[in-house]
């Protein structure tokens, strides 16, 4: 569609990866992650995409909200298209950087074979995983990547269990064990993050994964007005690190501010909601225990530093008049 | 594009812009530029919001041309004003309020360093002819603001120097000569005829005014002080506060007793207990009804002056005693030998209504040797007789009008307090000025009157996480053993600073262009234009996507967006 000069949506200082239009929920944290990537990446790029939420609401036939090349197959193999994509052009003499999109379940469990296969490969592909803890596509079933208590419809809390009783997966190690150039996590509460790590592994030539955590309002039970603040509290109280890995070692963390509990976290989301029921002891306990999770991320990651200053502005992206105080 | 199948049967997609997901909304996003609490609490009608973002853009003069277009006094008000807005503001959630005073008077003194000249209103050139009575803060600011709006102004005042209570009452350590000489001289070249020596009832009469001009604005302050006694008892050689602190700015002359007490918790009593004891007196009191700031104390109880200049008071070794009167003068003949205290607190009577309380068993004795009242002063009634009618202040609206007396207007410290308007300072009485300026505007103009109302920002809708900690900047205070007489006490920012501390401030509920809104949407529904759109923002909501999240509206930093129902 050609757009009249004088409609502003044609003039936007940035490339529009992902168009308006899409199906998603109101407030969906993957679509905005998933636009945050695609403006990052820039036109040039040939998208592969695993079944799931992202391919369901971007592209309802015959209408398509992807700008650039965009393929989807089955649910398991996302890795294994762009691997195959990657090769053709490779033979064709072509550089289009590949990137390949998946949900938590298309990533940590159904298509990590896959993952693996590509990565240990070595295909020239950034791999991205938008995390939101649950196969919310067919109606919030547990994945390897929810955490643990979380109530999903396959992990309801009752008399046996407090919603999840295994952890969430350490994917993140995981890949770091593959040996490959570049390996982070994000959140889309912090887009300025989100875009420098998008653009840094746009510039190897290698395989690279970016985890970014996406919240579902719909599936974690919050208002679709709080996704940011959501997000922003899971990496604030240490139970999302921000990190970034290079050949498996830690190259950097976001530093936190200040010490958040995790029940500042918790108590937004519908969830969590049975880890609030005072009569029952174990609730108390399972709130303990996600706390301990978090202080040992911290510990595990340095997450309030031992550097000059862990309390400076790199832990936040801060405003300022004209624009975010860092750009 | 249109969806164009092919003979295979399949589709070249379609964009999804085809698909208008504004159709699920139940509650769109709108841009509402509220009012900041700072520009609320201004008494003068400042939006101190407004004139941080030009200087966070790095423009002072523009800062000041929007400043000045309500206040035009602010080297003055930087330095008097017991600032309000400081109280006010947002930023003492997060750590400490922005220094707002520091940047009103760093701006003041950049625009007499620079020669800067008000901005000129346009408009048409008005035949009309207004008289204002009294050159000090308020006729100041009503002359300042109708000749903006091109009416003939003539202002008249019974001193041979413009400035009022700001040349005869405020010791130059606070606000120094050169600095009013300096405002009140540009504030007077913008065309205002001014007759100095001319005093109401003695050398022109208010009928004559008002059978002169088509509208007369009473700026006479108060000038009188109250009348004092205890149980009816007068010392012979009473002076009163008001008056010895205009005679020693006069001509430097003050009485020198060993002890002296002053009864009263305004400027005029700390003020001169503070010029009484700089001049060697070894013991200043000061017994005041009202209480020191403090935990324990109302906001409406604490004594009504500027923080700063209490510390400082203190620091120089004046006494008080808060929450007391004087109960009975002791007195040897009819010289006084001391005053007999008791502790009092305002409190509620049966019917609600506060009073003062006096508690029997706490008095006691100061041994002084000269007692100065400074309870406050009334209207001078001279001239105003038919007017003010034995009352003690002029009755007026919140555009300055007389009731039943139409074109007369008032103002400043010469009216009643009106609840939403508390007078009493040198802010109060600048925005007295500007809005009895409309009234009369309006009236000339057969209009109504109009002032600004736009809804106050919540605090709530304020999204933190956005700012930066940052201290306040401190503002230099000359050393205790070089305070003298002239020197001024308090300092001002430099650039550097002030450029600085406005920084700091959080734009309350006005776009500060962070871009959140537009990188945040997940529905690519928030656009963003070169052109600054009416309401001052650069984004605009493409309603044909918005699917009403709320989400921008919950990480705008300034609270300048709210969610508002469909219909």
């Amino acid at each position: 569609m050609t757009q009249a000069n004088n409609d502003p949506r044609a003039r936007q200082p940035r490339f529009r990866g992902l168009e308006a239009g899409h199906r998603a929920c109101q407030g969906c944290g993957e679509a905005l992650a998933a636009r945050l990537v695609t403006e990052s990446a820039g036109p040039d790029v040939i998208l592969t995409n695993a079944t799931g939420c992202l391919e369901v609401f971007t592209t309802p036939w015959p209408q398509s909200a992807w700008r650039v090349p965009w393929l989807h197959s089955l649910f398991e193999n996302s890795a294994a298209i762009a691997s195959g994509v990657e090769a053709a052009l490779k033979a064709q003499g072509r550089r289009s950087k590949v990137i390949a999109m998946g949900g938590d379940g298309g990533t940590f469990d159904i298509g990590f074979q896959a993952l693996s296969g590509m990565l240990e490969r070595m295909h020239n592909v950034l791999y991205v995983c938008y995390d939101n803890e649950a196969y919310m596509n067919t109606g919030i079933q547990r994945s390897g990547s929810t955490p643990h208590a979380a109530m999903t419809t396959t992990s309801p809390p009752g008399k046996e269990r407090m919603g999840k009783r295994h952890l969430k997966k350490d994917l993140l190690s995981i890949i770091a064990a593959h040996h490959i150039p570049y390996a982070a996590s994000a959140s889309v509460a912090y887009p300025q993050d989100l875009r420098r790590k998008v653009r840094r592994a746009m510039e190897i030539d290698g395989p690279t994964f970016l985890l970014v955590h996406s919240p579902c309002p719909l599936g974690w039970g919050h208002d679709g007005s709080e996704t940011i603040q959501v997000a922003r509290l899971a990496v604030q109280t240490g139970l999302f690190p921000l990190v970034e890995l290079e050949r498996g070692e830690v190259a950097s963390v976001m530093p936190l501010r200040q010490k958040v509990p995790v029940t500042e976290y918790l108590k937004l989301q519908g969830r969590f909601r049975h880890l609030f029921v005072d009569s029952d002891h174990r609730a108390r306990e399972e709130r303990e225990h996600l706390q301990a999770l978090a202080d040992y991320n911290m510990e595990r990651y340095g997450l309030f530093g031992d550097g000059d200053d862990p309390f400076d502005a790199d832990g936040a992206d801060t405003v300022r008049r004209g624009g975010p105080a860092r750009a | 594009m249109p969806i164009t199948m092919n003979r295979g049967a399949f589709a070249h997609a379609g964009s999804s812009l085809a698909f208008k997901t504004g159709t699920w909304r139940s509650a769109k996003p709108v841009h509402v530029h509220a009012t900041a609490p700072c520009h609320g609490a201004c008494p003068a009608g400042e939006d101190q919001q407004a004139w941080l973002a030009l200087l966070q853009e790095g423009k002072p003069q523009k800062a000041w041309e929007q400043l000045v277009t309500t206040n035009p006094l602010p080297a003055i008000t930087g330095r008097v004003c017991p600032h309000p807005c400081e109280s006010a503001c947002n930023r003492g959630h997060l750590d400490q309020p922005i220094a707002i005073h520091g940047i009103e008077r760093w701006l003041g003194d950049e625009a007499i360093r620079n020669n800067w000249s008000y901005p000129r209103r346009g408009g048409e050139i008005r035949a009309e002819r207004v008289a204002i009575v009294g050159a000090g803060p308020a006729g100041l600011s009503a002359a300042y603001h109708l000749t903006q709006r091109k009416y003939n102004v003539v202002l008249f005042d019974s001193l041979p120097e413009p400035g009022g209570l700001l040349r005869s009452a405020i010791p130059p350590t606070r606000l120094p000569r050169a600095v009013i000489d300096a405002e009140i001289g540009r504030l007077l070249r913008t065309g205002i005829e001014f007759r100095p020596r001319t005093a109401l009832g003695r050398d022109v009469t208010l009928d004559e005014l008002r059978s002169e001009f088509d509208a007369v604005f009473l700026g006479v302050g108060a000038g009188k002080s109250r009348h004092w006694d205890v149980d009816g008892a007068v010392p012979a050689d009473l002076h009163e506060g008001l008056a010895l602190l205009r005679e020693w700015l006069a001509v430097g002359a003050l009485p020198k007793p060993n002890a002296v007490v002053i009864h009263g918790g305004g400027n005029t009593a700390v003020d001169l207990a503070r010029v009484m004891r700089r001049a060697g007196i070894r013991d200043v009191h000061v017994v005041t009804a009202s209480g020191l700031p403090g935990p324990d104390t109302d906001a409406d109880d604490v004594l009504n002056v500027v923080p700063r200049e209490l510390e400082q008071a203190i620091e120089e070794g004046v006494q008080f005693h808060p929450h007391r009167t004087i109960n009975r003068l002791i007195m040897r003949g009819s010289k006084v030998v001391g005053v007999e205290m008791v502790r009092l607190k305002k409190l509620p009577d049966g019917s609600g209504r506060k009073s003062r309380v006096s508690f029997e068993g706490t008095e006691t004795v100061l041994h002084v040797d000269m007692v100065v009242p400074a309870i406050g002063e009334v209207v001078d009634a001279t001239g105003l007789e038919y007017i003010l009618r034995q009352r003690d202040f002029l009755s007026v609206d919140m555009f300055g009008r007389i009731g039943g007396q139409p074109g007369l207007f008032a103002g400043g410290d010469a009216r009643d307090r009106l609840k939403a308007y508390p007078n009493g300072t040198v802010s109060a009485a600048i925005g007295d000025g500007r809005r009895a300026a409309e009234g009369i505007d309006a009236l000339l103009s057969r209009r109504d009157p109009v002032e600004e109302n736009r809804p106050p920002l919540p605090y709530a809708s304020l999204n933190l996480s956005y700012y930066e900690s940052s201290p306040r900047i401190d503002l230099p205070t000359l050393p205790l053993e070089q305070r003298n007489d002239s020197a001024e006490i308090e300092g001002g920012p430099n650039s550097a600073q002030a450029m600085a501390e406005a920084q700091r401030c959080f734009s309350c509920g006005n776009c500060l262009a962070c871009d959140n809104c537009w990188t945040l949407c997940p529905d690519n529904a928030v656009l963003k234009t070169s052109e600054m759109a009416k309401d001052g923002s650069h984004y605009l909501f493409d309603y044909e996507y918005c699917k009403g999240c709320g989400l921008c509206a919950k990480e705008c930093p300034c609270g300048f967006i709210s969610m508002q129902a469909e219909e």
